[in-house]
């Protein structure tokens, strides 16, 4: 009679199966947690994806819009600092320096996100 | 020889395990996300499920339609502005809607009151705020408000006063696309019309309440919540300064001018978007007790952040709310 609970071959298909499906998990719902990664989207197309925790300089960023915005990135933060919109909500965002932090210029149709929320939604 | 055939099915069962897993995370886990600017504002939209991408677009096509063909003041050939201007025959859509905002402007003593657009007009928000003459305020008001407005069966009468989708329309999109979200294969969502919050789906969604001296992705609370929508009236949205003093958009009735009762924002929690919404703007107006009371009437939660960094919640979401910035606490 054989004793062992899980024999050789058991084990490897086993193994492998949950290291794969593990791996596969993963890569899909873990990001790396302590960067703090800018998207800048304009329309709704991304047009510039900044890594803020390895700015070593200030970037200035003007995407093609109208009005006209000026966006500056640098390390572990990035802003509206400057909009040529009438009601300027997107500079009185301030500085954006956690993940989900997000600002919006109406007018201009832009958006900048640090991307990984740690919730659903944000009421406002 | 029976322990073998054991470990075989053990060994099986892992593997469809696993590939199961596998087949979750590629295909019935699908996340699609979609961001668009309409109704003024700006509308992002995550969902999960085989159908994903095709509610992402069809949400767009939905909001943008009942943006621009009915809700619009902007466009001049809106069903809206057509009533507006000359009364007529209501939509089946547009008289439920306000039929319903009537409704909440009655149990509210006029607190909400959707027919303030051409006072609302003479502040500019959004494209050239400024205080306006007194006077044009006055003569304004004398034009406005919902108690002008003749209602029979699906015909309106504005008599002057002027509709307007500014503290009902955001809401009003999230029931649309809640019943769109309802014909589809779609395990959850969240979507977000200019701050107001669908949550749709089986599962328990954190919210976070904006903090009012951040930017909009900033917050101060979170709330734990099944489905529902979540709509927030905050004077920090839309202001101007003028001679050294704010003014905000959220206009008290009466007078005509924003309201000045210490509350910076009102969160409603409601089953219905258009409820969340115009309870929001309403409970604002009326501040803390009475806010209070409306908000029950019409079973909803309710929370409130003054000037003095107060919160102030409801009984039945107090123990889901979490104060996550040290600033604010809740009141005594």
């Amino acid at each position: 009679m054989d004793k062992k609970l899980f024999r050789k071959g058991d084990i490897v298909v086993i193994g492998t199966a949950l290291l794969v499906a593990a791996a596969i998990f993963l890569l899909r719902f873990v990001g790396n947690e302590k960067k703090l990664v800018a998207e800048i989207r304009v329309d709704g197309e991304v047009i510039e994806t900044i890594d803020l925790s390895a700015i070593a300089e200030a970037v200035v960023i003007s995407p093609e819009t109208e009005p006209k915005v000026t966006i500056k990135a640098e390390n572990g933060a990035i802003y509206f600092e400057h909009a040529d919109c009438p009601d300027k909500l997107c500079i009185s965002s301030g500085k954006l320096t956690r993940k989900g932090d997000t600002a919006v210029c109406l007018p201009a149709k832009t958006v900048i996100t640090v991307l990984g929320a740690d919730v659903d939604a944000v009421t406002y | 020889m029976g322990k073998k055939k054991t470990i075989s099915i053990v060994s099986v069962a892992a593997v469809i395990f696993c590939v199961m897993l596998i087949f979750y995370s590629a295909f019935l886990a699908k996340e699609t996300g979609v961001e668009f600017f309409a109704m003024d504002t700006y509308i992002k939209v995550s969902a999960v499920g085989t159908d994903s991408a095709a509610a992402c677009e069809k949400i767009q096509t939905l909001v943008n339609s009942l943006d621009t063909e009915m809700l619009s003041r902007q466009n001049e050939n809106s069903e809206i502005s057509v009533l507006n201007s000359n009364g007529g025959i209501m939509s089946e859509k547009m008289q439920e809607y306000i039929l319903a905002m009537l409704g909440i402007y009655e149990k509210s003593n006029g607190a909400f009151d959707f027919a303030l657009g051409s006072v609302s007009d003479l502040w500019g928000f959004g494209n050239n705020p400024h205080l306006p003459a007194n006077s044009k305020i006055k003569s304004a008001l004398e034009k406005s408000g919902a108690d002008k407005l003749s209602i029979s069966g699906n015909k309106i009468s504005t008599n002057g006063a002027v509709i307007d989708f500014g503290a009902s329309g955001k809401g009003i999109a999230l029931d649309e696309i809640k019943e769109l979200l309802g014909s589809m294969k779609i395990k959850n969502a969240v979507v977000s019309v200019g701050g107001s919050v669908l949550l749709y789906g089986k599962k328990n969604f954190t919210v976070g309440i904006r903090n009012p001296k951040g930017g909009s992705g900033s917050y101060i609370m979170t709330v734990s919540t099944p489905a529902a929508c979540v709509s927030t009236s905050g004077s920090y949205e839309q202001y101007f300064e003028e001679n050294g003093k704010n003014y905000h958009h959220i206009l008290n009735p009466e007078t005509g001018y924003p309201v000045d009762n210490g509350l910076v924002s009102v969160t409603v929690i409601s089953d219905n978007g258009l409820a969340s919404d115009a309870l929001s703007t309403a409970c604002f107006v009326l501040g803390i007790e009475d806010g209070m009371k409306l908000a029950e009437e019409y079973g909803c939660e309710i929370v409130f952040v003054d000037s003095r960094k107060k919160v102030t919640a409801s009984d039945g979401i107090k123990d889901s709310l979490k104060i996550t910035d040290s600033n604010y606490s809740f009141a005594e």
